[in-house]
């Protein structure tokens, strides 16, 4: 009755984002890894808003009902920040 | 014909129709306030919480029993919101159409209001970090996006005329990127994207989730067997795997159901085998956009 369950992909946001050491939009990597594009680049949500041009941001896996687990972003993240599960 | 030319379409089709394209209307419905909310973060737009709900995982919330169903309505309720408190941070009414080139030239070159720029795309940059001018907005949209300096690009000439915003439509054609037209919010028509698939947040919306962000166009592409050499050459320029070569038969067969008419196919062409057909010839797409 009840669909099946999406993997898990997690970021560790320690690592990656706007407390992190590395600014997501210099890297990218995973974003562009992925063919399915499941990742969303966006402003961090718990930063103070900068309406005009946002310093600190965050990558989320927002699409993970389409992730096929083929691990290529656990792979590139050059700071191991990605976790993937199901 | 569809309901939003009914509506908005003067007796021909939405997008057509001068009066959806003037400052006078965006005035009257107040569009600058809306766009401006809208664009100041339009990135956070799927992280957001939306009646408690964010897009992670609509794919799995859609195909819950129930919650999935209520789900969807309300979705589309929102995605073709009309009414007079939309909110801008959700995207109210906003959706767009797929156009061929031709209507994209028209619109460019007679319709749409000035000042027409050249901006990064949006759903490029969000869904890939990758910054690739080819949106063209116009209207007050481009008084909006010109105050924010991430999608402004930086070494080339941003603000266009309509000649040269027809001949970057072309370029962006040539790449196989499809053309769509967009109500922001409706009936205000402000912007004609470039798009690609998956990276395109309408089409990644209307073509995994189903939910109608973007519609078909109104043409469909139909294969000439006479001329058609099976070099398979359109194939790989289709956005939307509506096209096969066939082998045995030596010709590329159309799934008209899958084919958004963009027309992109057709100028991959080198031997003129494509052609764009109205909608409306064929008795099962009659209405289905």
């Amino acid at each position: 009755m009840f669909p099946k369950k999406s993997p898990k992909v997690t970021i560790d946001y320690t690592k990656c984002g706007e407390k992190g050491q590395m600014d997501p939009r210099d890297c990218a990597k995973c974003l562009r890894v992925c063919d399915p594009a499941i990742f969303i680049l966006h402003e961090s949500p718990n930063m103070p808003i900068d309406p005009v041009d946002p310093k600190y941001w965050r990558i989320t896996p927002v699409w993970l009902s389409l992730c096929n687990m083929c691990m290529k972003c656990v792979k590139v993240c050059p700071l191991g920040a990605i976790t993937v599960s199901r | 014909m569809c309901d939003w030319c009914m509506k908005h379409g003067a007796g021909g089709k939405w997008y057509m129709n001068a009066k959806n394209y003037s400052n006078e209307l965006a005035e009257a419905m107040n569009a600058q306030e809306y766009l401006r909310e809208q664009w100041k973060a339009f990135e956070m737009v799927y992280i957001r919480r939306i009646m408690g709900i964010t897009s992670i995982d609509l794919g799995y919330k859609l195909q819950l029993p129930i919650i999935g169903r209520i789900l969807r309505w309300s979705a589309e309720r929102m995605i073709h919101s009309e009414g007079k408190h939309r909110n801008p941070v959700r995207a109210d009414g906003h959706f767009g159409q797929v156009i061929p080139l031709e209507e994209a030239k028209v619109i460019l070159g007679n319709l749409a209001a000035e000042p027409i720029i050249e901006n990064y795309c949006m759903c490029r940059w969000m869904q890939r970090g990758i910054k690739e001018a080819c949106c063209i907005n116009f209207g007050l949209l481009s008084g909006v996006i010109e105050k924010l300096p991430r999608f402004i690009p930086k070494d080339t000439k941003y603000r266009l005329d309509r000649d040269e915003a027809i001949a970057r439509i072309e370029e962006h054609n040539k790449k196989g990127y499809v053309a769509t037209v967009w109500f922001q919010p409706v009936p205000y028509i402000n912007a004609i994207c470039s798009c690609e698939n998956p990276e395109c947040g309408g089409l990644r919306l209307r073509n995994d989730f189903g939910l109608h962000t973007v519609y078909k166009g109104e043409y469909v592409a139909e294969v000439d067997p006479d001329r058609c050499q099976a070099c398979g050459t359109c194939v790989t320029k289709c956005q939307f795997g509506a096209l096969r070569l066939v082998h045995s038969l030596k010709r590329v067969i159309v799934d008209i159901n899958k084919c958004f008419g963009c027309g992109v196919c057709r100028h991959a062409c080198k031997y003129d085998a494509i052609n764009l057909v109205p909608r409306e010839n064929y008795p099962a797409l009659r209405g289905v956009y």
